[in-house]
C-alpha cells in the first residue's frame, strides 16, 4: 500500500476527500497491509481516548455524579470497544465486498477495507471528544463528524471503486443500510447482556 | 399459466407518459371508447397528504420544543403535550399516511386493472369525507375529546364516521378490481387490499365502546383483554397501514420508476401471504412483562421474530429491482427517495423484532428507543416512499415536468440528514434512560431519581428537535416544488390502454 494511503492520508480526507478515494482506486493494496497500517491504528483511536477521559473524569451520562467505574471494568469496556471497531470496520469492508458483484464494483478486498478506514476516520478522529467525557461534548463533535463520513461514503465509494455515481448511490445507501442494523445490532446484544446480568449491575 | 400468475413483464404496465401527446395517441388508437382514468381525485389526495404532512410534522416539532422547553404551552390546554402529541400521530398517520394511500390506490389500482375507477362519485365522497373528518377529529383532540386508546384516540361519533367512509373506500377498491380487464390482481393491489380489510376489520373491534355523552365512550372490554384488543389493534395498524399499505405504494411505483418488473414476482407473492399471516399474531409484543399470560408473550415474540424473513424478502426484492436500474437515477430525482426509504425500511423491520425480543424489551420500553424505532420507520420508510411516489407522481398527474429538480435533491440531503439524527439522538437517550431507570447502587437502591434523568435528557431532545426541523424543511420544500409544478394546471386526461385483452 502506497504511503497515500496510510494513516498520513488522512488530513487530506479534509482538504481534497477526492483525491484520496482516486489514489485509493488506482492501487491495489492488499488487505493485510491496510489491516495493520489503517485499521488497528484507527481502531486503537476510541477505546484509548475513551479509557484515558473516563479514568481522569469519569462518564457523564447525565443524572446526577459522573460514573466512575473502576480501572478493571473500564479495561474491558475499552478492550470491547477495541473489538468492536475492528468487527465494525471489516465487516462493512466484507459486506461491501460481498455486495460488489450486485453494483458491478469487484474490487480486491483491501480496496474495499481502505474504503471503510477512509469513511469511517472523521468520526474516528473526532472520538478525541472522549478526552472530555460527557455526553453532551461528545455529540457536539461526533454528529459532525459523521455528517462528514456520510458525505464521503456518498462521495468517496464511487470514486473509490471505480463506479458510475449512480450505482455508487445505491451501493452506498445499501452500506448505510447495512451499518445502521449493525449499529442496532449492537445496541441490542449490549442490552440483552445486561438483563442477562453481564455488565452493569441493572435492577431487573 | 400467463394468465394465473402475472408475468413480472406485463404488471405493471410499463410507464405510460400522460402528457398531452400520448393521451391524443390512445385515444386514436380509440379501443376504449372514450374512457377516461378518474386522476383528479387522485391529485386531491396527493395534495391533502402534503398538507397534512406539514400540520402533523409542525405539531411533531411543536412537541419535541416542548419537551426541551416544557413552558412553551403558555398555559393553555389546547397547548398542552398530552393534547398536541395526540394530534402530531394522528395527523401524520390519519392525515398524511392515509390520503397518500388512498390517493395511490386510487391511482394505481386503475393503472393496473386497465379500467376507470368504479364508483367515481363514491371516491370522492370517500376523499372529502375523510379530510373532513380528520379535520375535525383533530379540533376534538386539541378541545380534549380522547377515547384514551393510543392511535383510536377518536371518540365514538368519530369512530361511526371512520366506519362509513372506509366501507366506502373497500366498495370504490374492489369494485375497481371486480371490473378489470386485466385477469391477475397485480401484488401492489394485495398489499391495498389487505389494509382496507384488516384495518376495517381492527376499527371496527377496537372502537366497541359504550358511549356516556357525545364525547365520551368507555370501552367494552376492561383490563387485560383490553389491553390485548388495543395492542392488538395497535400492532396491526403498524402492520397493515404503515407497513402494508406502504408496501402497496412501494410494489406499484418502484417497478414503475425503475421501469423494469419487479426482480422476482412469485417472492412478493409468498412474502404477502407470509407477511399477512404472521404480523396478526405479534400484537402482544407491545405487552411484555404485564398482566396478560406470559405464554402470550412468548407467542408474540416469536412471531415478531418470524416476521423478520418476510420483511427482508421484500427488502431483497426491492433492492434488487433497483440494482439493476441504476441509470435511471440519472433522469429520476425521486427514485432515490425510494431507494433510501428501504434502508430504513430494512431498519425498522430489523430492529422491531429485535425489540420484541423480552430480554432487550425490559430495556427498552418505555425509553426513547422506542420512539426511535418508530421514527426510523414513519421518517425513513414512510415519509421518504410516499415523497418518492409524489415526486413521481404529480409532474404525471399535472402533465408537466417537476418544478426543480435542484430543490428535490436538496430535499433528498435534509431528509436523510433528518432522520439519521433523529434516531440517532433517540438511541442514546433511549440507552441511557434504561441503563440509568434501572442501575443499581451497592445497597440495591435504585442509584439516579427519575427527575434528575429526565433533566439529563435535554441534549438527546434538543437534538432531536433540530432533526425534525431539518425534515420538516424539507418537506415544506418539497410542498413549494410540487405546487409550482402544478401551479395553473389541471390533471391531464389518461385513458386505459386500447390494447387491454378482455
Ligand atoms: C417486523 C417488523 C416490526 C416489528 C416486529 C416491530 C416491533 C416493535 C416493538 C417490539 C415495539 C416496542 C413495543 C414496546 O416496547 O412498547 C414497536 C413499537 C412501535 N413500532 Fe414497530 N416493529 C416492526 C416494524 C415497524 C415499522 C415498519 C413501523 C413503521 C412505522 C413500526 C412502528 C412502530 C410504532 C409506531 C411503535 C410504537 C407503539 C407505541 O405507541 O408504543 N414498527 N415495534
Ligand atoms: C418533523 C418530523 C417529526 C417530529 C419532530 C416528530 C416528533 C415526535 C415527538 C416529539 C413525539 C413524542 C415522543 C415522546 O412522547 O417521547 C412523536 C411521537 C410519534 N410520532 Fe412523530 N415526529 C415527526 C414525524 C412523524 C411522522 C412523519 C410520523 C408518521 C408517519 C410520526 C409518527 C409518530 C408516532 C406514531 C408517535 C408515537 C410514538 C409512540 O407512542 O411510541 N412522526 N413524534
Amino acid at each position: 500500500m502506497s504511503d497515500a494511503l496510510g494513516l498520513s492520508a488522512l488530513p487530506r480526507l479534509v482538504t481534497q476527500p477526492m483525491a484520496v478515494f482516486k489514489a485509493l482506486s488506482e492501487s491495489a493494496p492488499e488487505g493485510h497491509r491496510v489491516f495493520f497500517q489503517l485499521i488497528l491504528p484507527l481502531s486503537l483511536i476510541p477505546p484509548v481516548l475513551a479509557y484515558v477521559g473516563g479514568s481522569a473524569f469519569g462518564w457523564r451520562l447525565g443524572g446526577g455524579e459522573p460514573l466512575m467505574m473502576p480501572a478493571q471494568s473500564l479495561t474491558l469496556i475499552s478492550l470491547a470497544y477495541f473489538f468492536a471497531m475492528v468487527f465494525g470496520l471489516v465487516s462493512s469492508a466484507a459486506v461491501s465486498a460481498w455486495m460488489a458483484a450486485t453494483y458491478g464494483a469487484q474490487r480486491a478486498f483491501g480496496t474495499h477495507l481502505a474504503l471503510a478506514g477512509l469513511v469511517a476516520a472523521p468520526v474516528i478522529l473526532a472520538s478525541a471528544a472522549h478526552l472530555a467525557p460527557h455526553v453532551f461534548i461528545n455529540m457536539l463533535v461526533l454528529i459532525p463528524a459523521l455528517i462528514w463520513s456520510l458525505y464521503l461514503l456518498y462521495r468517496g465509494l464511487p470514486e473509490a471503486l471505480a463506479i458510475p455515481p449512480e450505482r455508487g448511490m445505491l451501493m452506498a445507501t445499501a452500506l448505510a443500510g447495512y451499518l445502521l442494523v449493525a449499529i442496532v445490532s449492537l445496541l441490542g446484544i449490549t442490552v440483552a447482556l445486561w438483563s442477562g446480568g453481564i455488565g452493569p449491575a441493572i435492577g431487573v | 399459466m400467463e394468465a394465473v400468475s402475472p408475468s413480472p413483464s406485463d404488471a405493471p404496465p410499463l410507464p405510460k407518459p400522460t402528457g398531452g401527446k400520448a393521451v391524443a395517441a390512445d385515444r386514436a388508437a380509440g379501443g376504449t371508447a372514450g374512457e377516461r382514468y378518474h386522476d383528479r381525485v387522485a391529485s386531491w389526495l396527493t395534495a391533502f397528504a402534503m398538507a397534512w404532512s406539514i400540520i402533523g410534522m409542525t405539531a411533531g416539532v411543536y412537541v419535541a420544543a416542548e419537551l426541551v422547553w416544557p413552558t412553551i404551552d403558555f398555559g393553555r390546554e389546547w397547548l398542552s403535550y398530552g393534547r398536541l402529541r395526540t394530534l402530531h400521530t394522528n395527523a401524520v398517520i390519519f392525515g398524511f399516511g392515509v390520503s397518500a394511500l388512498m390517493g395511490t390506490a386510487f391511482y394505481s389500482v386503475q393503472r393496473t386493472c386497465h379500467v376507470p375507477l368504479f364508483a367515481p362519485r363514491l371516491a370522492w365522497f370517500c376523499a372529502l369525507a375523510w379530510q373532513a373528518g380528520v379535520l375535525a377529529g383533530g379540533i376534538s383532540l386539541l378541545a380534549g375529546w380522547n377515547g384514551g386508546k393510543e392511535y383510536a384516540e377518536l371518540e365514538w361519533p368519530f369512530d361511526i364516521a371512520i366506519t362509513v367512509v372506509w366501507v366506502c373506500f373497500a366498495i370504490v377498491f374492489f369494485g375497481t378490481i371486480a371490473k378489470r380487464r386485466i385477469k391477475p390482481i397485480y401484488v401492489s393491489n394485495w398489499f391495498y387490499g389487505g389494509l382496507i380489510i384488516v384495518i376495517a376489520m381492527l376499527h371496527l373491534v377496537n372502537s366497541l365502546a359504550i358511549p356516556v355523552t357525545l364525547s365520551k365512550s368507555y370501552s367494552l372490554f376492561a383490563g387485560a383483554q383490553d389491553a390485548i384488543v388495543q395492542w392488538w389493534y395497535g400492532h396491526n395498524a403498524v402492520g397493515f397501514l404503515l407497513t402494508g399499505g406502504f408496501l402497496g405504494m412501494l410494489y406499484y411505483f418502484l417497478p414503475k420508476h425503475a421501469g423494469r418488473p419487479i426482480w422476482s414476482y412469485r417472492l412478493s407473492i409468498v412474502a404477502f401471504w407470509a407477511f399477512t399471516y404472521s404480523y396478526i399474531w405479534a400484537g402482544p409484543h407491545h405487552l411484555h412483562y404485564n398482566a396478560v399470560p406470559e405464554w402470550v408473550q412468548s407467542l408474540g415474540m416469536v412471531m415478531s421474530l418470524v416476521l423478520l424473513a418476510p420483511s427482508w424478502a421484500t427488502l431483497v426484492n426491492g433492492v434488487m429491482t433497483v440494482a439493476g436500474a441504476w441509470e435511471k437515477l440519472r433522469t429520476d430525482p425521486a427514485l432515490k427517495f425510494i431507494v433510501l426509504s428501504l434502508a430504513f425500511y430494512g431498519l425498522a423491520t430489523f430492529e422491531g423484532p429485535m425489540m420484541s425480543i423480552r430480554s432487550v424489551n425490559v430495556v427498552s420500553h418505555f425509553t426513547d428507543w422506542t420512539i426511535g424505532h418508530v421514527h426510523s420507520g414513519a421518517l425513513g420508510w414512510n415519509a421518504m416512499i410516499t415523497f418518492g411516489a409524489f415526486y413521481f407522481l404529480v409532474p404525471r398527474l399535472m402533465g408537466a415536468s417537476l418544478h426543480s429538480v435542484r430543490l428535490a435533491n436538496i430535499h433528498f440531503w435534509l431528509a436523510l440528514a433528518g432522520t439519521m439524527l433523529y434516531i440517532l439522538a433517540m438511541w442514546g437517550a433511549g440507552v441511557s434512560q434504561g441503563l440509568l431507570w434501572l442501575s443499581l447502587d451497592d445497597i440495591g437502591e435504585l442509584s439516579f431519581s427519575f427527575k434528575d434523568i429526565m433533566a439529563s435528557m435535554a441534549p438527546y431532545y434538543a437534538l432531536r428537535l433540530v432533526a425534525g426541523l431539518i425534515f420538516l424543511s424539507g418537506a415544506l420544500l418539497m410542498a413549494y416544488n410540487l405546487a409550482m409544478t402544478g401551479k395553473g394546471r389541471r390533471t391531464v386526461a389518461a385513458s386505459p390502454p386500447a390494447t387491454a385483452a378482455a
